[in-house]
């Protein structure tokens, strides 16, 4: 298999990620993607670290720091001052943590689906504040550990995807990064349908916050895939489902006994994981 | 211009990132690297193995049928009769199933032959000339390689035709003789001197070394070994190398009904499946338990599927004659497990008496070199010509291999110590030594492959195929050769499936999998890619990502 990706090098190195981050890898692939002809939006996060250190930047392209709360409602205003200024072109893209998604930018992207806005926004999911020292968001997975969920989140990952799907805007999907040649293509996908609010949620492995070796983020990635725990799809208009990766039948237990952030795990945490992992995909595998 | 810039903000971007050096950041560095394939370490003959495979897959089978030869001029013979330790290796073994390596061999080698390829003519000649004594597989290899480095060869062998126990003792069935005659006709058109119908003794020897600059003795092993309860009756006890090679001649020596052979490896599993050929009926008597007897499993299945009864862990204790017929009277038998390597004690197991009926009895029990007007020649050891580690003989010049001085008796080990040999002589006559076969910088000192190596992600799981046979019954009832080559789609399916172990595809795969951006292509490198030093931070995604374990890891120290 060899990977076809068409390098702009929009992205630079010397970029401050830590060694092996899957954010970073995700933001090669996205913003390569994308292109030039591009405007990204970017909270507070790991991903603002990365853009680069002022005043050095990362991204060839303008990248806008707004507030951790304001991303999709910040995107939205530079799209339709784009508009009013004639460019219809220029692609908005808001790349935010899951902590600026799911919690703190959750009500500005709600009202900006809503309104269907013109604009592409990627969550870059590593289930957890990292950047500020691994806390929890509500996209931590049930019993992992974090620095404010010592002995374990006690609540299940909040469903984002199905949350944005049920927003019926015109595209949603899920990525991650051991599959580079899918989300790649998906940004292609989002870039091609405008005219509306264009969501995708990446599974981005976090080496310090899930506790893995710098060299296994994309492994990891593909395990939380093919053990069921995130499902690759896309939803187009609320409503019409493509399954593009699915659990292989790998147990939850490949994917977690690999990371320390479950390494508390008793063998019934595991088989409760598992319950959970089935559950959730009964009730997605109906929709293909 | 200073002026405007004084008017840019101070939060706005005023470069990029790309001036920073991260590199360093780490302590350890991925490199790219050619290494070692176990299928290519567990190769006699020193194949390499997932070079040539890749060029099948790549459909450039004149290609893969060049890198070949480069160390076996007899790939479709080998494809026949290899015993295969790369398979034995083989990385995709743990995963689902060892590539057909054997069966990839055989096709690449018809296909040459039905295409008509030759090999091309030697670049340089020179005057020395090298005698070779035995036209078998060691002597082939070692008079190929001697003329592609233009040394002048001449060939002497006792028999009509070439290939010793290829031409003379495998069966026709299992290696047809036109297989046989194409591949060892373009060793002698590469212009090789053969001198054949003539059997040379030791006494020729001093000749021959005034005539010769070096001597490579390669006549193999041809003295039959005997039990000493058979009687002497060469009407009804039979050699079975004697009598293999009168059935490769045409005119197979009178059998009785009844046929028991005696013996458990290769020769005795070739002369049952003769024999029931010729119409007879067939035993086979040996010693060792069917697991560890010396024949590979694939060929006693075969006999024994054909027809064949086999009486495994028992012997012989005595025998009687009774009119036209022998009685054979047997005992079970267990293997001690005391003895040492290399001894065989059996154990007879009272109470399991059995008997016999033969009316032909034919020995398979072994062969050594006939040795005896050479043995004031050369220092003999161990009923062998002793050789050292470049197979010199005691005897200055003089050089041997193949079973004649080794205990090995397989096709491919007798291919690739003629090589060898080849390379010591060459050294001999003034030439530098041979380059180490294994192409890439470093890749001798590093270890195989493993397949903890192997990022099996990349390799979707996909069924060995191996080369269909012709079924018992009707195979049974002929000479015709009972192994059907590969299809071209199967063989395509099996190229597929090797991993390419430790041999970069370009796959690009570390170029994608770098957060970093530290590698990129270079199409001035051997190994296609460059690491950028200065930005890698030594994460290793690429080395874990790389599906072939194309690529170590340098420690660095600051
Ligand atoms: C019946 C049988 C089946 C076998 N099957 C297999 C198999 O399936 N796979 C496998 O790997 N191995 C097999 N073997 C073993 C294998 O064939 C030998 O190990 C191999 O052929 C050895 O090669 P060689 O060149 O050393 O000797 P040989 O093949 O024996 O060749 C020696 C040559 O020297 C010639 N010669 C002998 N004496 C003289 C002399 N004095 N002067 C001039 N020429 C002389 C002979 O005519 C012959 O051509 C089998 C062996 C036998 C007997
Ligand atoms: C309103 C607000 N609260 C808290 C912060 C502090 N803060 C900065 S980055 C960050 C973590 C963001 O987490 P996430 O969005 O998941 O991104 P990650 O660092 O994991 O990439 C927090 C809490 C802030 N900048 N604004
Ligand atoms: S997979 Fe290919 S390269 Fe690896 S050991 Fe097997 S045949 Fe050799
Ligand atoms: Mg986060």
């Amino acid at each position: 298999m060899s990977y076809q990706i068409d390098e702009q090098k929009i992205f630079n190195s010397g970029h401050a990620a830590c060694p092996g981050c899957s954010e970073a890898l995700a933001i090669r692939f996205i913003i390569n993607t994308l292109g030039s002809d591009a405007i990204a939006v970017v909270p507070p996060s790991c991903i603002a670290i990365i853009s680069g250190p002022q005043p050095l930047s990362s991204m060839r392209i303008p990248v806008y720091q707004t507030t951790l709360e304001a991303s999709a409602a910040s995107a939205a205003g530079i799209k339709r001052a784009l508009l009013s200024k004639g460019n219809d072109h220029t692609n908005v893209v808001a790349i935010a943590g899951d902590g600026g998604t799911y919690d703190i930018g959750f009500q500005a992207l709600s009202a900006a689906a809503e309104r269907n806005e013109d604009i592409i926004y990627i969550c870059l999911d590593n289930e957890g504040y990292m950047n500020t020292g691994s806390q929890k968001s509500s996209a931590t997975p049930s019993r992992a550990y974090t620095t404010s969920t010592p002995a374990g989140k006690l609540t299940p990952k909040k469903n984002m995807a199905a949350i944005m799907a049920a927003h019926n805007i015109p595209y949603m999907a899920t990525a991650t990064t051991g599959y580079p040649d899918d989300l790649a293509r998906k940004v292609a996908r989002a870039m091609k349908i405008k005219g509306g609010l264009r969501f995708i949620v990446v599974l981005t492995p976090c080496l310090t916050g899930w506790g893995i070796p710098d060299n296994a983020g994309p492994k990891v990635s593909r395990l939380a895939v093919e053990s069921g725990v995130f499902p690759l799809y896309e939803v187009e208009n609320g409503q019409s489902y493509t399954l593009n990766y699915g659990p292989k039948g790998l147990p939850v237990a490949d994917y977690v006994t690999r990371q320390k952030r479950y390494r508390h795990l008793s063998a019934e945490d595991i088989e409760f994981i598992q319950k959970e992992v089935d559950q959730n995909w009964e009730r997605l595998q109906v929709k293909f | 211009m200073a002026g405007i810039e004084s008017r840019v903000p101070s939060i706005w971007t005023t470069g990029w990132t790309d001036i920073l050096n991260t590199g360093t950041w780490r302590n350890a560095i991925a490199v790219h690297q050619k290494r070692p394939a176990p299928c290519h370490g567990g190769c006699p003959v020193d194949g390499e193995i997932p070079v040539w495979v890749q060029q099948v897959r790549n459909e450039d089978f004149k290609a893969a049928w060049e890198t070949l030869v480069e160390n076996n001029p007899l790939p479709a013979v080998i494809g026949r009769t290899c015993h295969r330790p790369c398979e034995g290796v083989c990385n995709r073994a743990e995963y689902d199933g060892a590539v057909s390596i054997n069966a990839l061999e055989q096709y690449v080698g018809d296909l040459a032959i039905r295409k008509g390829w030759v090999f091309p003519v030697p670049p340089i000649e020179l005057d020395q000339h090298v005698a070779v004594i035995g036209g078998g597989p060691a002597g082939l290899s070692c008079a190929y390689q001697l003329r592609r480095k233009g040394f002048r060869v001449t060939l002497f062998d006792a028999n009509p035709e070439l290939g010793g126990v290829l031409r003379y003792g495998v069966p026709e069935y299992r290696l047809p003789k036109k297989t046989v005659a194409a591949e060892t006709r373009r060793i002698v058109d590469l212009g090789v001197n053969v001198i054949s119908g003539q059997k040379l003794t030791g006494k020729d020897l001093g000749k021959i070394e005034q005539e010769y600059s070096a001597i490579f003795i390669a006549f193999g092993a041809h003295r039959p070994k005997s039990l000493p309860q058979f009687p002497d009756d060469a009407d009804r006890v039979l050699d079975g190398i004697a009598f293999l090679r009168s059935v490769r001649l045409g005119s197979p020596a009178e059998l009785g009904q009844k046929v028991v052979v005696i013996g458990g490896g290769s020769v005795a599993m070739d002369v049952a499946g003769s024999a029931l050929r010729l119409g007879r009926q067939a035993e086979i008597i040996a010693l060792e338990g069917r697991e560890v007897m010396p024949a590979p499993e694939d060929e006693i299945e075969d006999v024994v599927a054909e027809g064949v009864r086999l009486i495994d862990g028992a012997m012989v204790k005595t025998v009687e004659a009774i009119s036209k017929s022998l009685r054979l009277h047997c005992i079970k038998v267990k293997l001690d497990p005391d003895t040492p390597i290399g001894v065989i004690r059996p154990l007879e197991v009272s109470g399991t008496e059995f008997t016999l009926e033969a009316d032909t009895v034919i020995l398979a029990v072994g062969q050594d070199p006939e040795l005896a007007d050479w043995e004031d020649q050369v220092r003999v050891a161990k009923g062998m010509v002793e050789i050292d580690a470049d197979y010199r003989t005691s005897r200055q010049g003089i050089f041997a291999a193949g079973d004649v001085a080794s205990a090995e008796r397989f096709v491919s080990t007798a291919v690739g110590e003629g090589r060898k040999a080849a390379n010591s002589i060459a050294q001999y006559l003034g030439q530098p030594p041979a380059l180490r076969d294994v192409t890439a910088i470093g890749a001798a000192q590093e270890p195989d492959v493993a397949f903890a190596d192997i990022n099996t992600f990349y390799f979707p799981p996909r069924d060995r195929s191996e080369r269909d046979k012709v079924a018992a019954e009707v195979r049974k009832a002929s000479f015709a050769e009972i192994r059907l080559g590969l299809t071209d789609e199967q063989a395509l399916v099996q190229a597929t499936r090797c991993f390419s172990c430790g041999a970069c595809l370009e796959c690009d795969n570390c170029v994608y999998f770098c957060p970093d951006m530290a590698i990129v292509k270079d199409s001035t490198s051997p190994l296609y890619y460059k690491v950028l030093e200065q930005y890698c931070k030594g994460c290793g995604c690429c080395l874990e990502e790389c599906p072939r374990g194309a690529m170590g890891v340098r420690e660095e120290t600051k």
